[in-house]
């Protein structure tokens, strides 16, 4: 294999034997089949084709890895969906998008809050990478605060009609259906609205300067009418998108440790090789202060994570754990894309190298599933009991 | 007819590893382990074992792994267990340390007998570190077995095995009764990935681990000190690289320019 991983303080003998031979198939994998994808994706904005990609992955077993055996996974631990997570996102951030929105996600909603029938209809052929789910909360007006939503759920007698707009959709429009939040009588539910729902437009959206090989859009409903068994039966409350939240926030984690290894290791290579003022610039305490810089706050993040996942599967963390991880990991996979790019000085602005486009997808992970503020304050108010997400003007 | 296959699989030090952690250490005749680069299968083991699985997924069958080594990693030598092999045989010991390819195919035999029922025996066609290709028919010589080397495609039936050789202008069909040793070569396509149901599937197999003592072999004929062959010096070549363009008023001129240049320096 081309990358032999970052592990300064040898975490490797802190994971089992199959948590290690998960991570080393998903980096030959990826190697192999997806990274010369990559790129060309990227620049062109022309997302990758998950159709075609996600039943390799399915194949592999990556995608519902931590489901149980009967609904299509493996039964694989939550350190296991950190290490696909790692490894996807050193390749690129819109593949950790895939997997934590199937997995974290849609796979999550159905198979915690959804019947048995939709369970068997969905989680294993998504595992499979046949089908391919979305999940719809963010909308124009109510990101972080998606309890102020407007998308409306009204119920009659034979089923739900949904009217509202949703944003900022991962895989909106390649997607076989989508799990919505709506406000209900109830409180907030989860619908499942397969493609070709009639009211139901799913549309994909360019011009993004960031996350540009994922396929990110809109979801319209007008008078999208549903049977009434497309509801999630579990749960009513906004509990239930949020608990779905920590799953992929967790696994976001991990990625964005994948990204920052990359960044780091493009920029030791780069600096091993580029001679200026006759010497390698690794030569320079400036750019080896960078590189230490990278390499502390990698392994404390990997550390951080790795602790994170023993405690999920021991069923012991909480949301407050995930936000601190998400957002310490986010931030410094953005600060370890900005040194690497820099340490490439010139070469660092193009796309033959990763750090450009890592500091570019970073963005969109700073700010999805919680932006880093949000988990400020989730932390805050943990710690002090005093929320600070609200104030009257 | 249900196929029996050994599949012997050697942990090398990865051949995709950057050149610069590649170090040789000259005095002790030695390579050694870059830090931080975890070893893995050799690739033509790899290959053969894709050849067990093809056999057995037209066959059935078993498939048995065995590596011979120290510090045998499982996460690396059962990694044929996660994409389909059955079991695993470590003749895992210091003993075995250091071998010539005499050696290891006289301890890697004796292992063999020992598992008892086979049809078939792979290996690659050589191993990734020392590129010797020679302990297969090693194997074959010592059990007194058919072997047929450098295959692209085996398929079994009837008793018999039969092989597309490759060549070196093309291949050639041989027909060989089993029990057989085959080696195998890059051409027969790559192996197949793991799947993450192979890999938990493979948790629960303990590889069985034996000794010189377990396979009938005395200290002194395994590994180093059961060496027919010596080594005199192990070392570094250093590669010089010369680029000389050479030019000419058209494509057509600096063709012959070339041609004549390659003349006198008697590669034409
Ligand atoms: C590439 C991409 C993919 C996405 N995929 C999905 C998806 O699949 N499904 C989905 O539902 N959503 C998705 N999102 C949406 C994402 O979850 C939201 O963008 C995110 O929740 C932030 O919401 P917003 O963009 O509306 O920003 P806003 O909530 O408007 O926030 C704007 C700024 O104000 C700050 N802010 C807001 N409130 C406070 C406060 N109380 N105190 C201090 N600061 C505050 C925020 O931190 C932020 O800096 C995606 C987004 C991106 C970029
Ligand atoms: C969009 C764009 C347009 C450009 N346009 C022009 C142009 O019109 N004309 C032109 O001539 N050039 C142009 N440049 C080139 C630009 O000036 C160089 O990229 C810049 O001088 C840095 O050189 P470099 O890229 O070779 O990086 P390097 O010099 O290789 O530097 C790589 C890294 O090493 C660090 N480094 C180097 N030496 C030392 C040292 N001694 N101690 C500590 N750290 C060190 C640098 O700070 C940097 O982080 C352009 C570049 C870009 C990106």
């Amino acid at each position: 294999m081309k990358f032999q991983g970052v592990d300064y303080y040898q975490i490797d003998e802190l994971l089992s034997e199959d948590e290690k031979m998960t991570r080393n198939l998903v980096r030959e994998f990826l190697e192999k089949e997806l990274e010369p994808l990559v790129v060309d994706a990227f620049h062109e904005e022309k997302p990758l084709d998950m159709r075609a990609l996600a039943p390799k992955m399915g194949e592999l077993g990556m995608i519902g890895a931590c489901l149980p055996e009967e609904y299509g996974g493996n039964g694989a631990n939550y350190v296991t969906f950190g290490l696909i997570c790692q490894e996807v996102e050193r390749v690129d951030s819109a593949l950790r998008s895939y997997i934590a929105v199937q997995f974290g996600l849609v796979s999550y909603a159905i198979f915690r809050y959804g019947s048995e029938e939709q369970k068997q209809k969905w989680l294993p052929s998504i595992a499979r990478g046949e089908k391919i789910g979305c999940f719809g909360l963010t909308e124009p007006n109510h990101g972080s605060d998606a309890g102020a939503m407007e998308t409306v759920a009204k119920k009659d007698a034979d089923g739900w009609v949904i009217n509202g707009t949703k944003q900022w959709i991962t895989e909106s429009s390649v997607a076989d259906f989508a799990v919505v939040w709506a406000k209900t009588d109830e409180g907030v539910r989860g619908f499942i609205v397969e493609r070709g729902t009639e009211g139901f437009s799913p549309t994909s959206q360019s011009r993004k300067g960031s996350m540009r090989a994922s396929d990110v859009g809109e979801l319209g409903f007008s008078d999208c009418r549903i049977p009434l068994e497309n509801a999630l039966p579990e749960v009513k409350g906004l509990s239930a998108p949020l608990s779905c939240l920590s799953q992929a926030r967790y696994g976001i984690s991990w990625g964005a440790i994948g990204m920052a290894m990359d960044c780091y290791e493009t920029a030791l290579n780069y600096a091993k090789e580029r001679e200026q003022f006759g010497a390698p610039i690794a030569a320079y305490q400036l750019v080896q202060e960078k590189l230490v810089t990278m390499l502390i706050e990698i392994t404390k993040a990997q550390l951080l994570s790795y602790r994170l996942g023993r405690l999920m599967d021991d069923g012991k963390a909480n949301y407050a754990q995930i936000s601190m991880a998400k957002k310490n990991n986010v931030s410094i996979a953005r600060m370890c894309a900005r040194l690497a790019r820099e340490t490439l000085g010139a070469n660092g602005i193009s796309l033959d190298y990763s750090p450009i486009r890592h500091m570019a997808n970073v963005e969109s992970v700073y700010t999805y599933e919680g932006t880093d503020d949000m988990h400020t304050l989730i932390l805050g108010q943990d710690i002090t009991g005093i929320p600070a997400f609200r104030r009257q003007l | 007819m249900t196929v029996n296959i050994i599949v012997c699989v050697k942990q090398v030090i990865d051949p995709e590893a950057p050149p610069s952690s590649f170090k040789v250490d000259e005095a002790g005749k030695k390579v050694v382990p870059p830090s931080g680069v975890p070893p893995v299968i050799s690739p033509f083991d790899e290959n053969a074992v894709e050849a067990a699985l093809r056999v057995k997924d037209a066959q059935g069958g078993k498939i048995t792994v065995l590596s011979m080594g120290v510090n045998l990693l499982r996460e690396v030598v059962k990694k044929p267990l996660s994409m389909g092999a059955d079991e695993i045989v470590l003749l895992e010991d210091e003993a075995f340390t250091d071998g010539d390819s005499w050696s290891n195919a006289r301890a890697l035999a004796m292992a063999v007998k020992k598992i008892g029922e086979y049809d078939l025996i792979f290996c690659g066609r050589q191993a990734a570190d020392w590129d010797d290709g020679q302990v297969g028919s090693g194997i074959a010589e010592i059990l007194e077995l058919p072997c047929v080397t450098v295959a692209r495609k085996i398929d079994v039936a009837n008793g018999k095995a039969v092989v597309e050789r490759v060549t070196a202008d093309g291949y050639e069909v041989i027909e060989v009764s089993l029990p057989a040793l085959i080696t195998v070569s890059n051409e027969l396509g790559e192996a197949r990935y793991p799947t993450i149901k192979g890999i938990m599937a493979a948790k629960k197999i303990e590889p069985l681990v034996w000794t010189p003592a377990d396979i009938g072999l005395e200290p002194a004929q395994a590994g180093a000190a059961g060496r027919k062959m010596n080594l005199e010096k192990l070392y570094q070549p250093v590669h010089e690289g010369k680029c000389e363009i050479i030019e000419g008023e058209s494509p057509e001129e600096a063709g012959v320019n070339l041609a004549l240049k390659l003349r006198e320096a008697k590669l034409l």
